[in-house]
């Protein structure tokens, strides 16, 4: 009986696996853009932005991984030589939980590295990604 | 027996080999003593770098207890300990100066009027050295017994009149030496072997006639009452909070915000018009974009407001008050800031766990609390790349 019990639960967490590591939280802000979105969000996609190097922002900030390093489960260091907890939900479970703070550092962050705000769609990508890291 | 000698008090006029004793044990640990805590204050004082204050203090402590021993000592100490057995009228001072220059000098079991004049004048400039030093500490760092009483602007202003006593000792130190050493070879007296074993040889000196017991216990109940008597003065005044640092109530929102990306600096580094500076440009932010929602940058902006330099009579808010014209919201380009750290190498700054020159916290352990102690400065040693 405990076995079906296991197996079953088992099952139900590998269908609901998209965001292994998010919680309520982390659901809301993913939410949030989902409803802004046309289409779904891909973490593969939001692999290859993490780790492009794009042009039109700030020389030295060429990429993501500038600052956060190459994995996203790295620690990364600010210029101001503070670390940068990573990115990945699974090393740091708190992150994406507040919308206000995730537009906040999309605002700051994608005017550094692209020149522009981010769209939508970036958005929800890299979120998938990092919440599937 | 020989050791019993060396803390004897008298040997009642008995020539021996061992000589008379002229100077009582608590006259030759005062005096090594002194010497001991000079030599540490003039080296931490002029050569070492400044995270050494605390020893220049605790000498300057060691200092101020010996002197105030010896003032009392001069009043209950053997024969020549006391004042009144070297008080010579300044024409016999003057006379005994002008001998001496001919190379002739009078016998004097004790002080001679030269050696005499130097007791006090040592005594006199040590007490001016360690109260200015006490006030400075309190005026400047915010610390110490005078810390709740003392500005920065008074401590500053001391600050030279201490260096000049500073070399005023250093001045007499060298008359002093050269006087005991032209003195021993016009008496054949070793008097600085005397000043150790408190013995001169001269059988015609006259021994002190005080008893062992009486010496050590008058000693011991001064010592004890000058010690108690500092150690509480400095308690009860110590504890009175420092009146150059306000009361912070802490800012969470500063601490994250700002903090996130950098050490969060403390309001008392830059004046009021730099912060507003700072305010009004947060996307552009030292190079980097800091931008934040409208209501966060007011709430922040009114607390910067009400806690900038202008407030704080710390060293720190004092001096870097006055910011470079070119770059006026800059910490780290403020004439002050420049000067106070020139003789650190640029590589320093570098260093993986420094990283920048904003990064105030990483040598100053107690950055948080905008102090910036001589005491709490310690430059990590760099990191092996791994």
């Amino acid at each position: 009986m405990k076995k079906t019990l296991l197996v079953i639960s088992t099952a139900v967490m590998v269908a609901l696996a998209a965001p292994a590591f998010a919680g309520a939280k982390q659901d809301a802000v993913m939410d949030h853009y989902k409803k802004l979105a046309k289409g779904s969000f891909s973490a593969e996609r939001g692999k290859a932005f993490y780790s492009a190097v794009h042009t039109g922002g700030k020389p030295a900030t060429p990429s993501c991984t500038s600052c956060h390093t190459k994995s996203p489960t790295g620690t990364g260091q600010t210029r101001a030589n503070k670390p940068i907890a990573p990115m990945a939900l699974s090393k740091s479970p708190d992150r994406f939980g507040d919308l206000k703070k995730v537009e906040k550092w999309f605002g700051r962050n994608c005017r550094s590295v692209l020149g522009r705000e981010c769209t939508v769609q970036e958005k929800g990508d890299f979120l998938a990604f990092m919440y599937s890291q | 027996m020989s050791d019993i000698s060396l803390i004897s008090g008298a040997n009642h006029g008995k020539a021996s080999a061992r000589g008379v004793r002229i100077w009582d044990l608590p006259v030759r640990l005062f005096h090594w003593g002194l010497v001991a805590g000079v030599s540490t204050a003039l080296v931490t004082g002029f050569l070492a770098e400044e995270w050494y204050l605390y020893i220049h203090n605790w000498a300057g402590y060691t200092i101020a207890f010996l002197i105030s021993f010896r003032l009392i000592w001069g009043f209950f100490g053997s024969k020549y300990a006391r004042f009144a057995s070297f008080i010579f009228t300044p024409k016999e001072t003057i006379g005994h100066i002008k001998e001496f220059a001919r190379g002739n000098s009078a016998h004097y079991s004790g002080h001679n009027p030269a050696g005499a004049l130097m007791v006090f004048a040592l005594l006199a400039v040590l007490l001016l050295l360690t109260v200015s030093g006490v006030i400075i500490l309190g005026g400047q760092e915010n610390l110490g017994a005078l810390a709740g009483f003392v500005s920065f602007e008074i401590g500053a202003f001391l600050v030279e009149i201490h260096e000049l006593l500073a070399w005023s000792l250093m001045l007499l130190i060298i008359a002093h030496v050269a006087g005991m050493i032209i003195e021993s070879r016009i008496s054949g007296e070793n008097l600085a072997r005397a000043m150790v074993t408190g013995n001169k040889k001269d059988a015609s000196n006259q021994p002190i006639t005080m008893p062992v017991s009486t010496i050590v216990l008058r000693a011991v109940v001064i010592a004890a009452i000058v010690g108690g008597a500092g150690f509480a003065l400095y308690q009860k005044y110590s504890a009175v909070p420092a009146s150059g640092l306000v009361k912070l109530v802490p800012n969470e929102t500063y601490n994250s915000e700002c903090g996130d990306c950098h050490y969060a600096y403390h309001p008392s580094l830059l004046p009021r018009s730099s912060w507003q500076g700072i305010m009004a440009n947060l996307e552009n932010h030292f190079g980097e974009d800091a931008s934040l929602d409208a209501e966060t940058v007011k709430s922040l902006s009114a607390w910067l407001n009400e806690n900038s330099s202008e407030i704080w009579d710390t060293e720190a808010a004092n001096n870097l008050r006055k910011v470079s014209p070119k770059a006026p919201l800059s910490i780290s380009e403020t004439p002050y800031w420049q000067s106070r750290h020139s003789e650190i190498n640029k590589n320093v700054f570098k260093q993986t766990n420094i990283g920048t020159k904003g990064n105030c916290i990483a040598c100053h352990s107690d950055a948080k609390t905008g102090r910036f102690d001589d005491a709490a400065i310690s430059i990590p040693p760099p990191k092996p790349n791994t």
